[in-house]
This record gives C-alpha cells, structure tokens and sequence, in this order.
C-alpha cells in the first residue's frame, strides 16, 4: 500500500514532479560540476606551472663559489668540480620518478668561435653544452625524453634545436645579431691556441631566452665536453618536478624527523623531499631547490585553490537552497492531502514517512540526472580550458546523492512539522 | 474617470499585497530561493573582479619580473647605470606598486677573520637593503654596517651569524657584520649582499648601478605595456622582462582566469535555472487563484500583469537582502582566502539585484499559459 501510494503520486502530477526533479538535477549538476572541476583544477595548474622551468638545482657538492654575474660565470674553466654524465638516469628510479618530468645537465665553458661570414676568431664567447631533446637509456629498460626545450619552456627558438650527436649548435639571439650568424651558417668554435682547427658546426637555430643566453653558443654537451676536456662530465643539472605546495611540515629538517615523520614526509611529494631523494641517488651533489619557483608556485597555488573552494562552496550552497525551497514548496501545495490522509486516520509519522520516500525518490533520480549532466559539463570546461578533461569520480558522485538526498529532507523537514499539526478539517473545508 | 483609476490601481496593489501574504511559509520558500540566488551572484560577481586583481598581486612572490641593464653590455664590458634611474621608474601603477631595487655587482675578495679563511665571491651592492633575520636571538642593532651573505659563501666562510666579514678590492676595504643568511637556491646564494653606497666606495663606482630589478604587478598585458613605456622613458638602458617569470605568469593568469569565468558563468546560468524552476513550481500553484479571477471578470491580461508585479516584488525583495548578503559573504570568503578582505564593489549590487528581478519575471512567466484555461474546469477540479 505504502509503495502505491508513492507510485501514485509520481503518476497522478507528472508535471509538478518533473518540475520538482528539474530543479534537483540543475542544483546537483552545479555541485558536480564545480566539485569535479575543483578536484581536478590543483593537479592540472601544478603541471602548468612548470612552465616556469626547472624548481631544482643540482651541484657538484665540493664545487668552488661560482662567480656569477648577469648569469655568466667569471671562473676559469679548470676551477670547480664536474659531476658524470653517466649517473644521470638514476635520476628515474627514485621513488618519485612519476613525479620527474624533465632534466637538463648543463656545461658552460669560455670558448673562442670562428664565424663563417668573419674573417677573425672571437674571444670569450660562453658557449653551453646540453641536451637539447634527448633520449636516456633508463635503468629499467625505458626510455626517457627529455632535455632543455622541457626544462626551460620559456625559451623560444626560431629554426630548430640541434641534435645532439650532429656536428650542429643553437646560437643566442643577441649573438647572432651582432656577429651577423644565420641559420644554415656555420660557426668554428674551439678553446685555446692549439685547437683553432675550422670545425664547423652548422648553425640550426636562433635563440631568444630573454636572458644571458641571449649572448651565448648552445652546443650539445658532448661537444662542450670535448672542448672542455672534460669528457662525460657536467656541472649543473636542472631539474622539473611536479610537486606539492610546501606547508610547515614540509619545511622542517628531516634530519630531526622520527621515523614517522620521516616516511610520512618522503611520502609526499614536496620539493623538498624529491630534492632529498635525488641526492640519494646521485651521490657528491649538492641539489637545491630554486626557491624563488617552488615557494613562488606554492603560494599561488595554495590563493588558486582555495579560491575555486570557495566558488565551489558558494555554488553548493545556492543548489543546497534552491533546492530546498522547492522540496519545501512541493509539500506545502499539498497540505489538502495530507489533511486528508489525516482525517481517514493515518498518524502524522506515516505521513511524513510517506512524503519523505518521495523526496528520497526524487532526489535519487534528480540527484543521478544532475550528476550525469554536471559530468558532462566539467568535461567541457575541462577541454576547453586545459585541454584535458577531469576523470568523472565516484567520490563525486556519492556527495552528489547525499547533499540531494540530505538537502531534500531538510527542505520538506520545516513545512512537514507544521503539517503534522494540522487538523484535517479546517484544510479540507479549504479554509 | 480618474477616481476610477485610481481605485483600480488601489485594488491592483491590495491584490497582490494580499497574494503576497496570503501564505507565509511559501512567501519565505520563495525569498529564500531568490536570495540564495542574489547572494551567490553578488558574491561571484564580486570575487570575479577582486580574485582576478588578487592572483596578479599574488605573483609577487615570484620576485622580479622586469630589469633595467644598461645597453650594450658584452661579457669583457658591464657597463653601468647612473643611480638616478631609479627616479625615473614611474612606481604607481593602476594594479599596484611597482617595487624597484637597484643593484651593483663586482667581484671581490671575501675573509673572515675569526675563521680566517678567504676566498673571491660576488658582492652586490643593493639598495634598499633587506634582512631577514634567522637566528633566534633578536636582531642586532643596525649601524649600516651589515650585510646579507648567501649560504654557499657562508659555508665556504665558515662564517656565524653577527660574524664580522671584510671586503677587499686593491686597496679599498669595507667590513661588515652578517645579519642574515640567504637561501634561495639561486646565485644570491653565491653572493654577499651589502649596502649600495658601501659597495660603491669599494668598487669605486660612486652614484652607479649594473642593474634595477623591478617587481611590476598586474596583468600580463599590462606588464608589457609598462616595458614599452618604461623603454621609451629610459633611451640609453634596456628593459627587458625576466621572460622565465613574465611568460610563465601570463600561461597560468590565462588558465585562472579561464576557470574562473567559466565556472562563474556557469554556476550563475545553473542558479538561475535552479531558481526558476523552483519558482515555476511555486507558480503552478495559482491556478485556483487564477480560475477565480477569470471566474469574477478578470480580464487575462490584467490577471497577468497582477501575477507578474507579485513576482518583480519577489524579486526585488530577495535581490535586495540576497544580494547584501552575498556581498558580506564575498568580503568573508575574501578574508579567508587572500586574508585582505574583498573590496565591495558597488556596482556588483544593483546589477545583482536586477538579474535576480529579470529571473524572478522570467519565472512567472509559465503563468502564461493559466491564460488560456477555463474557469470552470480549475473549479470542477479537473486538469
């Protein structure tokens, strides 16, 4: 009987229902939507924010102070410590690999260049060695791509990258302008008297960085190495992480951590722990993380969240209200029926049971509906905006159906305690 | 004639004072959708236009985005910048200070004496100075004779916070006391940072700099314009931005932004569905209300109009307290997030309140089709 008269109900006033229903499912598909959004947003704007390039700083732990200025360094070539070339892949085996998207080992040398078009070698030219698209062999058997134009995406070239096992070299923009180098040109580059042999490099892009590399010759670093006289060696590797905004925990010394602690920490990727396990694996370094990206990133990061929690929250509690009002609204217009179950002699609990089944009802279906809506929604904003969209999550929809349900309830909540008091009479005299 | 408007209009508005009060449960079902609705608008509409500000302010913590070099500089010649360019930076933009350091670099020869070692490190003179302080015991008083030293040199030094550091270049010498440590994980950690004019006797550089660092806040396109403008203001140095920082911020301002408007705009239609269909629920109701009118000789178009003034009224109701509400809610919500409240902009509020009038009508507008019912029918208790 009871399950009857619900059917009933649903059947005898399609329209009001649909409408009720209507209002439920566009409530929830603005919870869903923004819900799945704000889950999604975090991890998303992490990954754009590498493009701000590399947030740590690994170096030769025993190395001389670099004497840097305008981001060129004043040292001799001989001064200072190098770091092989051929541990870089265990970079990829750290517990936080996944989180690994791009590294960069670096060798900056003075070095004299020979352009074609001049007639005269040029003296103290900074030439950097580095990968440009490289292809690391992995410990593991894989591959992994990777190389400057990743870890440095800001830096815009005309023409193309070399390749890193061809006699080819990138020339800085400001350089090129000066000393009037094309691509297609060719440059000679060597290091001391002895070694002005022409061997020309095939000049294959123009670089703007907008920084002191605007003045130099990127070479692959085999080349670098070669001039160098330092084979198989580097001396400063950037590397890009996805990481964690840093809160107090993670700022604290892992040196004082309990054992708890400790794992909890390395179990977070914060950049301070993925700079702790690269130092693992690669042993007499010294990795540093740029502070001025991580804390940078961090903050903004930390505003962005919140922000999007917040016009979550505002969006729920709009759907939450809307909705209640128009579960309320539905049981008030039926204030003549419930005096009229009331007179032929139902209890105000079997009325209220009554009416809450149907609520629950609705809110399920209506509740279902907006999910489904809302998800399609999030997928659209999420193309649109970053090109990906969020994976639909069950977590979602389970708050979906429970604020639907829970808010419903609510909303009948007031208007049913007033109707449990009334008397049958005076509603069905239509007074 | 006259008398009769008047009485018309007198009954017109007892009419829906008497709609309005007729039931309070539904009156308080219906304000509290319509301002639920305000109060979420206002408060979007609100936080869209301060977020945006906010999140240009909040890439300061990147630190500088812009420098002034001097033009043509080559590695054998770092050329240098009188010390009056600093003046010349306009400092007050629409979107907020601009934050100008000035700074000379050279190379110079580092010792401490207690530990007694001694190496050649970067000084850069930098003005204004800051120190942070990192020991737990208060700062020492400042004499102008204190400097900022990068971790990788105060390691090499061995040197101790309040240690006394000396700085040769020839026959010239500064010494300082070290008020902080510095560790950012970039090249000031391989430096020593002292006071401009300190650095200048020691160079013998008077009133010259190498470079002004500048942190230009706002929106990447009005970033760009400050960069031509500044360019055309100072002919003989170069402004350029820190491209790593400007590019990065413009993506990610981009990103932001796109989430925010689509989010709010989608959260605002989907309120005002949400709203509407509430309201339409509500006003299917009436058709009692509406049968007896058209029942006592109510033209339907005057029974419209008096259904439609109930709902404006509704409306301008729950935009006025909604959309207070939603203000106040935005000043909170501003507060918890940036931790500087959310200005109220005035505007916010009466384009809030005029939306939520527009749902309100928009709402009653399935009345319409009461229009065409027939009396007898709604009264019969058919349909």
């Amino acid at each position: 009987m009871f399950l009857r008269l619900v059917a009933d109900s649903f059947t005898r006033r399609p329209r009001r229902k649909v409408l009720t229903a209507a209002a439920l499912s566009l409530g929830m598909a603005v919870v869903t939507a923004a819900l799945s959004v704000s889950l999604d947003v975090g991890d998303r704007l992490a990954s754009e924010f590498r493009s701000l390039g590399a947030n740590l700083l690994v170096t030769p732990q025993a190395d001389s102070l670099p004497l840097e200025i305008g981001g060129v360094d004043y040292r001799p070539v001989n001064a200072g410590a190098y770091l092989p070339e051929a541990d870089l892949p265990k970079i990829k085996t750290v517990f936080w690999h996944n989180n690994i998207i791009a590294f960069a080992p670096m060798l900056e040398l003075r070095a004299e260049a020979l352009p074609l078009a001049s007639q005269n070698w040029i003296d103290g030219v900074s030439l950097i060695g580095t990968w440009a698209d490289h292809t690391v062999p992995l410990p593991d058997g894989g591959k992994f791509q990777t190389g400057i134009a990743k870890t440095n995406p800001w830096w815009q070239i005309e023409g193309r990258w070399f390749s890193d096992d061809a006699k080819e070299c990138v020339v800085g923009a400001t350089f090129a302008q000066k000393r009037h180098v094309k691509i297609g040109d060719s440059i000679s580059l060597a290091t001391g008297r002895v070694t002005r042999i022409p061997s020309p490099m095939k000049v294959t892009g123009i670089l703007s960085s907008g920084g002191p590399e605007d003045e130099s010759i990127l070479v692959p670093l085999s080349s670098a190495q070669s001039l160098a006289g330092e084979p198989g060696e580097y001396r400063k590797l950037y590397v890009s992480a996805l990481t964690k905004p840093e809160d107090d925990f993670a700022r604290r010394d892992p040196k004082t951590m309990k054992a708890d602690e400790f794992e909890r920490w390395s179990c977070s990727p914060y950049v301070s722990s993925i700079a702790y396990s690269i130092k693992e694996v690669l042993p007499g370094t010294d990795v540093r993380v740029i502070r001025r990206v991580a804390e940078g990133e961090g903050t903004v990061l930390t505003r962005v969240r919140a922000l999007l929690w917040m016009v979550t929250f505002a969006a729920l509690l709009a759907a939450a209200l809307a909705v209640g009002a128009s579960a309320a609204a539905s049981v008030i217009e039926r204030r003549t029926e419930i005096g009229l179950m009331k007179a032929l002699g139902a209890g105000s609990g079997t009325v209220g049971f009554l009416l809450a089944a149907e609520q629950l009802v609705l809110a399920f279906v209506g509740g279902g509906i907006g999910y489904s809506l809302g998800t399609l929604l999030a997928r659209l904003v999420g193309q649109k905006i970053f090109g990906v969209a969020p994976a639909p999550s069950v977590l979602v929809l389970v708050a979906v159906l429970a604020l639907a349900a829970g808010v419903t309830l609510l909303g009948s909540a007031i208007p049913l305690r007033r109707a449990s008091r009334y008397e049958p009479a005076p509603i069905l005299r239509g007074e | 004639m006259a008398a009769t408007r008047s009485q018309n209009r007198q009954m017109f508005w007892r009419i829906v004072r008497r709609l309005l009060g007729a039931n309070r449960t539904r009156l308080f079902a219906i304000l509290l959708a319509l301002g639920a609705g305000a109060a979420v608008t206002a408060a979007l509409l609100n936080l869209q236009i301060d977020a945006k500000r906010r999140i240009t302010t909040e890439f300061r913590a990147f630190g500088p985005n812009v420098l002034v070099l001097p033009k043509n500089t080559s590695l054998s010649d770092s050329g240098t910048l009188p010390e009056t360019i600093a003046h010349s930076v306009p400092a007050n933009l629409p979107s907020g200070r601009v934050v100008v350091t000035s700074h000379l670099y050279f190379v110079a020869a580092v010792s401490a004496p207690e530990s007694g070692k001694s190496l050649a490190a970067v000084v850069a003179g930098t003005s204004p100075l800051v120190f942070i302080n990192v020991s737990p015991l208060p700062a020492p008083p400042r004499a102008g004779r204190e400097c900022v030293v990068g971790a990788k040199v105060a390691r090499q030094l061995n040197a101790q916070q309040t240690a006394q550091i000396s700085l040769t270049i020839g026959d010239r010498r500064e010494t300082c006391q070290i008020a902080s440590f510095l560790e950012l994980g970039g090249p000031e950690d391989d430096r020593v940072e002292i006071d401009l004019g300190a650095a200048q006797r020691l160079a013998n550089l008077s009133g010259r700099i190498s470079s002004l660092e500048l942190i230009v806040p706002g929106k990447p396109s009005e970033i760009q314009t400050y960069i031509t403008a500044l360019q055309r203001e100072l002919p003989d140095a170069d402004v350029r931005p820190i491209r790593q920082f400007t590019d990065a911020q413009a993506r990610i301002y981009g990103r932001i932004s796109g989430v925010l408007n689509f989010t709010i705009g989608t959260v605002l239609v989907l309120t005002a569905l949400c709203v509407m269909a509430a309201m339409t629920n509500v006003a299917m109701e009436r058709r009692n209300d509406v049968g007896l009118m058209k029942a006592i000789g109510g033209a339907t178009r005057r029974v419209l109009r008096l259904f439609l003034a109930e709902a404006a009224l509704l409306g301008l109701a729950g935009g006025l307290i909604g959309a207070a509400a939603g203000i106040v809610l935005s000043i909170w919500l501003g507060k918890q997030v940036f931790g500087v409240a959310a200005q109220p902009r005035l505007i916010v509020y009466p384009v809030a309140v005029a939306l939520t009038i527009i749902v309100a009508i928009l709402s009653a507008y399935p009345l319409r089709r009461l229009a065409s019912i027939r009396p007898a029918s709604v009264f019969r208790g058919e349909a």
